[in-house]
């Protein structure tokens, strides 16, 4: 079911997700290769320091990309606060201040439906724990275009909202906890 | 008919042209105004052709307006102590809001510029491609409960940081009437006749206004354009910049190309060089 040929593994979550993505940045070997593309939702009017609290235990480098940034294997990528997140097809960035979608900028819907159409089934996407739908229709994008969809045990969310949603809309390829997520990541 | 015969068409029949914009984000602007209006590209093309009035809502629906008092608090205290407090000696001072959008960080820079006591030797210059925007801009006026976190938030950053700070607090009323009962909040009169607002579309190039500028903002404007005008744009910068004048750019915006080379960083901005190098 999976290939060895994914170009970005991209991660969605919001309320109880900074705990489950550290673990899972982690745990990773520290040279995994395919980029790493998060879209948490974060607090709005400052910078929260998520970035460097994510820095302290992860194994590879975490950056908030620039606009037009070129994305580099052995890096994860954090969406900016108070921006959209989108990839084109020149395996660049692109960032956008437009209207909050599903009340959220970043709009985990927006970046994960940007990898699904750019990346296709060389997409791995990841949805976590999170109170809101914001993400659903965008890992169901993701599964739509034929890449490889995961979604959080909401058995093992703090709150299950986000992953249900997800569920409600489709069956992903498998259904993980944070610690099977990580060795999945890891078998790649 | 695809989104880029669309845009040539638009180009050909409308003063705009939004065939450099960067793909994703133009294509997915695009796509927005054909749901809302229940449109094909086919429609949109005929009506574009037609309806003048109908083009300038168009250019205001697919243009992002987004702006914000004070949007990145700590940019605005590190913009006092970094750029402003050096810029005080001089005689004049001029400043070019690029994308002005709404006027909310014109009011911001006007604010700041008082309360430094530099506000009478500043001439404030204001653009945007949107006629609608900048009607509003000039007007001052804006719902109090979608600006007032915002502005609250970089008072409380001032205020934690009050030591190593020129400005050590703002006081709301001075600077705006507020009332709440109508949800409104209005930037304090004085500042309104000040700014020079314009009607001005970067694509076009050519500025409408002689001046050179010490500070020129353009803040999340460039992340809309594809590299190649980016990099037309920011000669443009270049070009209207004094020496050692100073470009604001958005947080997460970066100089592309060769103009990586005519800017030396300081902070979070970016300052004109004069000096030609290369830099590998």
């Amino acid at each position: 079911m999976t290939n060895n040929n994914y170009k970005a593994i991209v991660i969605g979550g919001s309320a109880g997700s900074f705990s489950v993505v550290s673990k899972i940045l982690s745990k990773l070997n520290p040279d995994f290769q395919i980029p790493i593309i998060l879209c948490l939702h974060r607090l709005k009017y400052i910078r929260s320091g998520l970035v460097e609290g994510l820095n302290l235990k992860s194994k590879i480098n975490v950056i908030e990309p620039l606009d037009k940034e070129k994305i580099k294997s052995n890096t994860a990528y954090l969406a900016p606060s108070n921006y959209h997140l989108f990839i084109e097809f020149d395996n660049t960035f692109s960032l956008s201040t437009e209207e909050s979608y599903n009340h959220s900028r970043p709009s985990i819907d927006y970046t994960l439906s940007s990898a699904a159409h750019t990346f296709r089934e060389k997409c791995v996407g990841i949805l976590l724990t999170g109170a809101n739908k914001d993400g659903a229709k965008g890992i169901k994008d993701i599964f739509d275009k034929k890449g490889y969809t995961i979604v959080q045990d909401p058995e093992t969310c703090d709150i299950k909202t986000m992953p249900q949603a997800a569920l409600r809309l489709f069956q992903p390829h498998k259904i993980m906890s944070p610690d099977e997520i990580s060795a999945f990541l890891n078998s790649l | 008919m695809t989104y880029k015969e669309y845009l040539l068409e638009l180009k050909k029949y409308s003063p705009y042209d939004f065939s450099e914009y960067s793909d994703n984000s133009i294509q997915r602007r695009l796509q927005k105004v054909l749901d809302e209006y229940k449109m094909t590209l086919e429609e949109l093309r005929e009506r574009t052709i037609n309806d003048n009035l109908f083009v300038e809502q168009l250019v205001n629906d697919i243009t992002v307006n987004t702006t914000d008092f004070f949007r990145d608090a700590d940019i605005w205290l590190e913009y006092v102590e970094t750029v402003l407090n050096k810029l005080s000696a001089r005689q004049q001072i001029k400043i070019w809001h690029a994308g002005s959008s709404t006027g909310k960080e014109v009011y911001s820079n006007l604010i700041l510029l008082d309360e430094l006591g530099i506000l009478k030797k500043t001439q404030v210059f204001a653009t945007d491609i949107n006629q609608q925007v900048l009607k509003e801009a000039t007007q001052g006026t804006y719902r109090y409960s979608n600006n007032i976190k915002s502005i609250e938030t970089y008072i409380k950053i001032l205020e934690a940081n009050k030591d190593n700070s020129s400005i050590k607090s703002i006081n709301l009323e001075k600077h705006f009437n507020i009332n709440i009962a109508n949800d409104q909040l209005k930037v304090n009169n004085k500042y309104l006749s000040l700014p020079i607002f314009k009607k001005h579309d970067l694509v076009q190039g050519a500025i409408p206004f002689e001046e050179k500028f010490d500070i020129i903002f353009c803040r999340n404007v460039l992340i809309y354009f594809n590299t190649s005008l980016q990099t037309r744009i920011l000669k443009i910068f270049h070009d209207h910049l004094n020496t050692s004048g100073v470009l604001i750019l958005g947080n997460h915006e970066g100089l592309t190309g060769f103009f990586k080379t005519r800017f030396n960083r300081l902070g979070s901005f970016f300052v004109k060089s004069n000096s030609f190098h290369f830099k590998y």
